[in-house]
């Protein structure tokens, strides 16, 4: 009699996992410098920082870094003074380059494979939140080939195509209790991929102060075939079939970058960036699922973000041949509209500070060592698809170490 | 390598250091306002006493509203909050039913009751009145008053005792000796804050007898004693020296799935696939105008049929005449809320409501304003920490098994109405209940 009353049953789960943020963390060197690098000639970086510049090192590089990143956030559900904080999980954005020319060519090869985007959150499973979101580790991997070519003294381009491999793991509880009052539970797991570019000029003026331009893609990245599991109690479980797979587009977007460098002497350099990031995108998360039934639809969670700009500065001062010393700082604006932020990212305004040094271990081999502090300013929000409700505050350390090798 | 490593060894040391700290969000500091929780009781009926899915049993009252409110009060100087609790050994209380499974063809939810671990101890007819079932007595201290059954209208009746055995598990005496009101019974200790949600079973009792069973308060009467009861516990009981409190609405009963998930539609649309000819159901419907004549009509979408109806009648002939298909035999008064019925309870219960606000405005108490929230939740829905939930039977999640009382879920979202309405009322700021924490209807 009360037929189809399981079509009704309102615990769709719309997955909801946001891009996280961006994942700055792409050279020892450039980190300690607030991020700069886009108008300098640093090291391999370049190839992410600007392929344009590559053709200008002075070296051939191979280099590797690694930048353990803790984020640590907390949320304050509004009405309470109760406090979740998100339990510790260390991810590992990585870089790696490798530059190559003959000595004192007009052109260079470049290789990098760098980690921009990503997130890794653990809200374990029972926060208030956990209809929203469990655990988030997402992973895009950039693999770029580049060459980069001088025009002239002063000037010199260069571009490299993008392949993303991405790797997403989500989980979620599904608001279903069993016997025992356990909540059910839906993961969705799978790798995707996507294509890109990056291009880049960079420009030594007359007056000594280096500017360089670039151009990183949009990376539209799509995960076929992931896997979609549903523990559900077993009297609901026909509508959630198993096995089922999932398909999801994520547009990794594009950033325009401005850098500047200047020389005040031969042992300080300062530098200024300016990055322009195209968040608006991202319009809205969408599964598609394998297999549909009443209950488990495919799902559309707007997300509506906002083109998003990031300003920073750095300083290096070289004490000795072997020791360099690195300052810097920055602010980002967030991509995430009031009445957007989620778990996954629960993103506002932050400003960072990042410190480093460079050694000299021997003649050929760079130890460069970075922190960085970054802390997203409190926001209070209610997430208009969830309805939920209250403040969340991060703070993010990043310590790394790189080694490079250059000849 | 050697510098390498060392520098290696600081890193992941620091790395560890920054492990260990976590975030900090200021929160504010919770605050009692102008109200003191010191000794919080509560006052109301089965839903003050956490009754579901059919019976009170000791999860249902773990999870009443009132538990869930003292729980929160408790940071801004909330005392102990004791509950007339069934032991672990007859934790089952009254019984209750459970989900089993679903119909394969229909979907429809099974429940089986739960028998086993009862603190039933007999059945006691009462002279004329009828059979009362009792259940093992609680002694101890008590701050949840909440009495299954009870309306606002017995609540000075003094042999009331005697006649329901959830308020007699509470009394000291057996059936029938007891002689003391709920009224005063609740008011015999000193108390600084109340909640009262009285009044429900003044309409609903009426409601969910299809208008057969039962009959409404009457309005002046109610008002009598609403305003006689608020009087006794502002005063904050015998030797107290005034309390403040919050006190709610009462729902339109059209609002709970009890009468809203077995529907004219979907009954017709269920004996049309075996009779295709048949056009309409019959009911026995109260004739507009009236109070108590009925007369046998067809029904429509507006008439409301309730939760338990056996649907096996449906076409089952009596002297020749099939169960509901003809004026003859048509489906009886306590299946159906008609829609002459259903104005009449939305027209006391509204009447209600106007009493209870108009007397809380008088004595400066917080309203938890359950019909229009439960209307709303009707109407649109309600979205708490990213779990849609609705009206609906079992799948909505707020309502349990029972078709009219809450699910753990449901008792803390209304538990929240409450802070928020004493928090808006007394300046205080009760921190809210984790509505994820609890659970819907579960599923085996």
């Amino acid at each position: 009699m009360r037929k189809l009353l399981l079509l009704l049953l309102a615990t769709v789960p719309v997955m909801a996992f946001a891009q996280g943020f961006q994942v700055n963390l792409h050279g020892q060197k450039q980190i300690g410098m607030g991020h700069t690098g886009t108008g300098l000639l640093q090291d391999g970086a370049s190839v992410l920082f600007n392929p344009g510049a590559v053709a200008m090192l002075p070296e051939n590089y191979i280099q590797a870094g690694v930048s353990p990143l803790m984020f640590k956030s907390a949320f304050n559900p509004a009405g309470t003074n109760t406090v979740y904080n998100n339990s510790n999980k260390i991810a590992t954005p990585f870089t790696a380059y490798a530059v190559w020319g003959p000595k004192n060519s007009f052109w260079k090869l470049g290789l990098g494979v760098y980690t921009p985007f990503g997130g890794l959150t653990d809200w374990g499973t029972s926060w208030t939140g956990k209809y929203s979101l469990e655990s988030l580790d997402l992973k895009a991997i950039y693999i770029q080939p580049t060459i980069s070519i001088k025009l002239a003294d002063f000037m010199s381009i260069g571009g490299g195509f993008v392949y993303n491999r991405a790797s997403v793991n989500l989980t979620r509880a599904i608001p279903l209790s069993n016997s025992a009052g356990a909540d059910g539970q839906a993961q969705l797991s799978g790798d995707g991929k996507g294509y890109g570019w990056n291009a880049g000029v960079y420009f030594k003026t007359e007056s000594g102060v280096t500017v360089g331009i670039t151009h990183r893609s949009k990376v539209n990245t799509t995960i076929d075939a992931g896997n979609a599991v549903f523990t559900v109690p077993a009297s609901v479980q026909a509508n959630f079939p198993q096995p089922n797979t999932f398909s999801s587009g994520i547009p990794l977007p594009s950033t325009t970058s401005l850098g500047f460098g200047f020389y005040p002497t031969s042992k300080w350099t300062l530098a200024f960036d300016m990055n322009f990031v195209h968040w608006s995108v991202y319009k809205a998360l969408a599964f598609d699922y394998a297999k549909n039934t009443a209950v488990l639809a495919d799902t559309y969670s707007p997300r509506n973000y906002k083109d998003a700009l990031d300003l920073r500065v750095g300083t290096e001062y070289k004490t000795t041949d072997k020791l360099a010393l690195r300052l810097g700082g920055g602010f980002a604006s967030t991509a995430v509209i009031d009445g957007y932020v989620t778990p996954e990212a629960p993103d506002a305004n932050r400003y960072y500070l990042t410190a480093g040094l460079g050694y000299k271990l021997a003649n050929h081999l760079d130890l460069d060592l970075s922190f960085e502090y970054e802390n997203v300013s409190a926001r209070k929000q209610t997430n208009i698809e969830s309805q939920l409700s209250g403040t969340f505050r991060t703070n993010v350390y990043i310590p790394g170490l790189s080694l490079a090798y250059h000849w | 390598m050697k510098n390498f490593k060392s520098h290696h060894i600081l890193v992941f040391a620091g790395l560890l250091a920054f492990t260990a700290c976590k975030t900090n969000i200021t929160t504010p500091t919770p605050t009692a306002g102008s109200a003191n929780f010191s000794r919080y009781i509560a006052v109301g009926n089965s839903l003050t006493a956490g009754y579901a899915d059919g019976g009170l049993y000791r999860d249902g009252q773990l999870n009443s509203y009132p538990s869930i409110i003292a729980k929160q009060m408790a940071s801004v100087g909330g005392g102990t909050f004791t509950q007339p609790l069934f032991t672990e050994a007859q934790a089952n209380g009254s019984g209750y039913v459970k989900l089993t499974g679903f119909d394969p063809t229909t979907g429809s939810p099974i429940t089986t009751p739960v028998t086993t671990n009862l603190a039933v101890t007999g059945v006691t007819a009462v002279p004329g009145f009828g059979n009362v079932t009792t259940y093992t007595k609680y002694t101890g201290d008590l701050n949840n008053y909440g009495v299954p059954g009870i309306k606002l209208q017995q609540i000075t009746y003094a042999p009331y005792g005697n006649l329901n055995g959830y308020f007699e598990r509470l009394l000291p005496n057996p059936t029938p000796t007891n002689n003391t009101t709920y009224l005063d019974f609740v008011t015999a200790k000193p108390f600084t804050f109340f909640t009262d949600w009285l009044g429900n079973n003044d309409a609903l009792g009426y409601a969910t007898s299809g208008g057969a069973g039962d009959v409404l308060t009457d309005k002046a009467q109610f008002a009598a004693l609403y305003q006689a009861s608020i009087a006794k516990l502002v005063a904050g009981g015998t030797g107290g020296s005034g309390a403040k409190g919050a006190v709610a609405t009462i729902p339109d009963v059209t609002t709970i799935p009890y009468f809203t998930t077995v529907t004219v539609p979907l009954i017709l649309a269920n004996v049309q696939k075996s009779a295709p000819t048949v056009t309409g159901l019959y009911i026995n419907a109260l004739v507009p105008g009236t109070t108590s004549t009925y007369a046998p009509r067809l029904a429509t979408a507006n008439d409301l049929i309730v939760l338990t109806f056996p649907t096996s009648k449906m076409g089952v002939p009596t002297g020749g005449i099939p169960y509901g298909l003809h004026p003859l035999n048509p489906i009886e008064n306590q299946y159906v809320l008609d829609a002459a019925e259903q104005a009449m309870v939305k027209d006391y219960v509204v009447s209600y409501n106007n009493t209870i606000k108009s007397i809380a405005a008088t004595n400066g108490l917080a309203v938890f304003d359950a019909y229009t929230f439960l209307t709303n939740v009707k109407a649109n829905g309600l979205v708490v920490n990213g779990i849609s939930l609705s009206s609906n039977f079992v799948s909505g999640g707020i309502f349990s098994l029972d078709g009219v009382h809450l699910t753990p879920r449901g008792y803390a979202i209304v538990a929240n109405e409450f802070i928020k309405a004493i928090n808006s009322k007394y300046g205080s700021s009760v921190p809210l209940a984790d509505v994820s924490a609890y659970s819907g209807v579960k599923f085996p």
